[in-house]
């Protein structure tokens, strides 16, 4: 790719040289099936939010006892659930919120993650071997266990919380693959010449090193905001996600685990689940058609 | 009081050994060499891979750690203190690398590319800046348009050139060339190197240039070391060194730059056959029992070499 | 090779060691302590703070950390207030359980991911292939829980093919042919919720493993010799193959962690994840101590048996 740039003079000339941003961007256009899909993903974001920001949240998760486990209907679109509370309503809001904590929590891991791959790849040696231990420790706990018995013994439990504790398990994937790259990128001689050009570490680090794993970053916190969007309404689901007052798209689903729900009354979990599934399908393609992208054996053209 | 001054510089690394493995002893990248430039001058390092001549000029610039020794560059000890130590003093002193497609960052434009030192050591406004960057663009031949193109755009000559003009941002005295032209073309090999000197005599610069190619040495440098396994075999002035080689080594090394003179064919061939038998007979007595090079001992004033004790 | 398991067991010590402590002081900060589920509130607190005393709760936690490591290693973890017995029994009867359901989740995972990883390797770009890439591609972005859910729904409660919930028939004789047929009957759906899901990443590695193979030298040099076409497949392209397959075992077993919870929960399956669940909410802690114990010490012995495995079979990533 880079190549033929520099073959094509005439393409480049007194023009500015297209950024990886705009090589990254380029790509996903071509890539229909990852365009339709951030199309999609923007109108749902536009939809969800706009409409939330309408909607009366505290009527919505307030019982109505008048309005008990109604089917569809012209009032209430998806029904209501046990507690007379309009399902449509709480699709939206719970879309929202999941949506929310799971930009939060792929943006906290991404920084820390990025913040230690970057020391601990570009020092190496002693530095790398601490914090290497330390990701070691962190990766065999098993999270999933552990998140939620945090979750039971943090008192004042509220959605910062809930959302520092996911943090708190799952930023060492995107350090051990930050660091990795780093690790390469230091022994290259534009990092050697930054030093005998008299920048400090952190300099190099941040304004050298960084930027060449910029495409890299992005790709992976693509894919993470699935994982953990996934991961959120799972736990939801089980009922150590969000508190009861704030609903989450696994909050929905997690009203299947009652039989009789599950067996006759698809309309209150069933919505929540396929555009959970839809949700984490579409920032997956997004998410691969970067990675193809950055990746230029893979590209399309 | 030299210019630059090394002395009983010593560069080792330590083998990886871990909890369960037993000590290694270290690998003897630089082992006690000394070496003084003058300024203005050029001073060449010659030898064989791994001969550690590249870790010489990274120990004096800093990116290596130095086990033992001292680095005097005008009166400064730069081997004590690590590498942030005497930033001023370092801004003096600045590197030309080998490889001109990794050591310019691909995600850089060559404004912020020829921009860095200058940042890191002079206040400049946005638009001094830019200036700048067009002078030294202007002065390595190239556009001053340039500025805004990354470097996968340029050919590997102008993006040495680009390195250069990073390198000599800031005024130097001394500029450190490892294999500077090595990775180029053989047609642009010279141009750049006459591009070189030119840039030398215009700022006054002083070069380390480290190389393997005698032949590039011999155009460029007043002075030249031969190094063999981290150790010194030979030094002296260019001609000392091409003109009357003492050391069986550096017999060899000068036999082998090819002759193209057809005339000369049958003597040449005659002359390195003897230097090749000379060498294999006399070996052993050149280098001690772990095949390293011997003390220098004095021929003439600026000559000296790695010779055995006589008789 | 052996230097390589040596200091990989090395490194887990302090693992484990470091875990037992998380898990402790993670117990030491959830709300209530053993005896407050224990005793009923109507009596006295001086007399509870004697019980506190004797039971050695007010000692320094390092104090109690010991007492409660040292035990542990002898497979006491203390006695669970809701069921009133002995927590190590109430985790054995459940563990049989949830490595059952993981055993026939490996070996469905391994059933499904060979033929379908080698029909999508070997004839790559045809409509097979798309279909199977289709399927991983589904499968690598569906949440195991939703997946599962759907599962149950339609095979359990629509067509009722399957047992809805629980591990066996109740009424059963222990040891009887229907006995076993009935606690297999009741795995086969959760198993295979999980392994349809699972599977995807190993299926992903061996068509990329094959296509990878199918394009190396000595691939070509065995079509050259004139081998005929199974034999390039069975003989070459299939044992290099399998061999990193077989390297993520370990992978596995440490991924089936996370998913059993769910599945049992979903399937209200007696197994270890779904008794951690409901000793959660019951703040039932000294078994969840043991259980968040249990789970770290299997997911340390599949890393390890990852480590060991892909040094076995890639002498390059063997640790120097």
């Amino acid at each position: 790719m880079r190549k033929t740039y520099a073959e094509v003079p005439g393409v480049s000339i007194g023009s500015r040289s297209p950024s990886s941003w705009n090589i990254l961007w380029r790509e996903l256009v071509r890539d229909r099936l990852a365009f339709v899909s951030l199309l999609f993903l923007g109108i749902v974001i536009l939809l969800v939010y706009g409409i939330s920001f309408v909607l009366d949240q505290e009527q919505i998760v307030s019982i109505d006892l008048f309005a008990l486990k109604k089917p569809p209907s012209a009032e209430h679109w998806l029904g209501t659930d046990y507690g007379g509370r309009d399902v449509f309503g709480q699709l939206i809001i719970g879309t929202r919120n999941s949506l929310s904590i799971g930009i939060i929590v792929t943006v906290l891991t991404g920084l820390i993650g990025v913040l230690i791959g970057l020391i601990s790849g570009y020092f190496g040696g002693t530095v790398d071997n601490i914090f290497m231990r330390f990701v070691d420790f962190f990766m065999i706990l098993p999270t999933l266990m552990i998140v939620i018995a945090f979750v039971t013994a943090v008192p004042k439990y509220n959605v910062v919380s809930f959302s520092l504790i996911m943090t708190a398990f799952l930023w060492m994937g995107i350090a051990r693959l930050i660091r990795s790259k780093a690790l390469q990128e230091r022994e290259l001689d534009y990092v050697q010449a930054s030093k005998t050009l008299g920048s400090s570490h952190l300099k190099i680090m941040i304004s050298q090193v960084l930027p060449n794993l910029s495409s890299i970053i992005i790709v992976t916190m693509t894919l993470n905001l699935a994982a953990n969007i996934g991961l959120e309404s799972g736990l939801s689901f089980l009922g150590f996600g969000f508190p009861e007052s704030t609903p989450s798209l696994g909050t929905l689903v997690s009203y299947a685990r009652d039989p009789q729900t599950l067996e006759s009354r698809w309309w209150i979990w069933l919505p929540a689940s396929v555009l959970i599934l839809v949700l984490m399908l579409c920032i997956n393609n997004v998410g691969q058609a970067l990675k193809r992208a950055t990746d230029a054996r893979q590209r399309k053209g | 009081m030299s210019f630059l001054e090394v002395k009983d510089l010593k560069v080792h690394f330590p083998s990886r050994g871990g909890i369960l493995s037993k000590k290694i002893p270290p690998v003897r990248a630089v082992d006690g060499i000394n070496l003084s430039i003058e300024e203005g001058q050029t001073y060449g390092l010659v030898g064989e891979s791994g001969s550690g001549k590249t870790t010489t000029g990274r120990a004096i610039i800093g990116l290596n750690a130095i086990t033992s020794g001292s680095v005097l560059f005008e009166g400064y000890d730069l081997a004590k203190g690590g590498r942030r130590s005497h930033l001023d003093v370092r801004r003096d002193i600045q590197m030309i690398f080998q490889d001109p497609y990794s050591s310019l960052n691909p995600k850089k434009r060559v404004l912020d590319i020829i921009a860095e030192p200058l940042r890191n050591f002079e206040r400049l406004s946005p638009m001094e800046e830019k200036l700048r960057v067009q002078q030294l663009l202007e002065q390595v031949g190239m556009s001053p348009e340039m500025i805004y193109k990354y470097p996968h755009e340029f050919s590997g000559g102008q993006r040495q050139r680009i390195g250069i003009a990073r390198a000599v941002a800031l005024k130097p005295k001394l500029v450190i060339a490892d294999e500077p032209v090595s990775a180029l073309d053989v047609s642009v090999q010279a141009q750049v190197l006459n591009f070189m000197k030119d840039i030398q005599q215009e700022m006054k610069l002083t070069y380390l240039l480290i190389s393997h190619d005698l032949g590039i040495i011999r155009h460029m440098c007043n002075h030249i070391g031969i190094m063999y396994k981290g150790r010194y075999v030979e030094q002296g002035t260019t001609a000392d060194i091409f003109g009357n080689p003492q050391h069986i080594y550096t017999k060899r090394l000068i036999t082998a730059i090819p002759n193209i003179d057809p005339l000369q064919r049958d003597k040449q061939h005659i002359y390195r056959e003897a230097v090749r038998e000379e060498y294999e007979r006399a070996h052993d007595s050149y280098f001690d029992n772990e095949g390293f090079a011997l003390p220098l001992k004095p021929i003439t004033k600026t000559h000296l070499a790695a010779l055995p004790e006589r008789g | 090779m052996w230097r390589t398991v040596a200091r990989r067991m090395v490194i887990m010590i302090p693992q484990i060691f470091l875990l037992s402590i998380l898990v402790f002081l993670m117990a030491k900060a959830m709300p209530g302590d053993a005896l407050t589920g224990l005793l009923d509130p109507s009596i006295d607190p001086a007399s509870l703070e004697a019980q506190r005393e004797r039971l050695g709760l007010n000692n320094p936690w390092q104090v109690q950390y010991w007492d409660w490591i040292t035990k542990a290693f002898q497979g006491d973890f203390g006695q669970s207030f809701r069921f009133k017995m002995p927590v190590s029994d109430l985790i054995g009867q459940r563990m049989m359980n949830t490595i059952w359901l993981s055993i026939v989740t490996l070996i469905l995972t391994y059933l499904i991911a060979i033929p379908l990883g080698i029909t999508s390797g070997r004839y790559n770009d045809t409509w097979a292939d798309r279909f199977i890439t289709g399927y991983t591609y589904l499968g690598f972005a569906a949440p195991l829980f939703i997946f599962a859910l759907l599962m149950l729904w339609i095979f359990g409660f629509h067509f009722g093919w399957f047992p809805t919930g629980g591990s066996v028939e109740p009424g059963m004789k222990p040891g009887t042919l229907e006995y076993v047929l009935s606690k297999f009957y009741h795995l086969l759906l959760p198993a295979l919720s999980m392994a349809l899901i699972t599977t995807v990443t190993t299926v992903q590695l061996l068509r990329s493993e094959i296509i990878d193979t199918k394009q190396k030298d000595f691939i070509v040099t065995a079509r050259a010799k004139g081998a005929s076409e199974s034999r390039v497949y069975n003989r070459h392209i299939l044992r290099n193959s399998l061999l990193p397959i077989a390297a993520f075992f370990g992978y596995e077993i440490t991924g089936l962690i996370g998913g059993t919870v769910f599945i049992e929960s979903i399937y209200s399956y007696p197994g270890m994840g779904e008794l951690f669940l409901s000793s959660i909410s019951l703040r039932d802690f000294s078994v969840v101590t043991a259980l968040v114990l249990l789970y770290g010490a299997a997911s340390i012995i599949g890393a390890l048996i990852s480590d060991i495995t892909l040094s076995a079979v890639d002498p390059r990533i063997r640790i120097k």
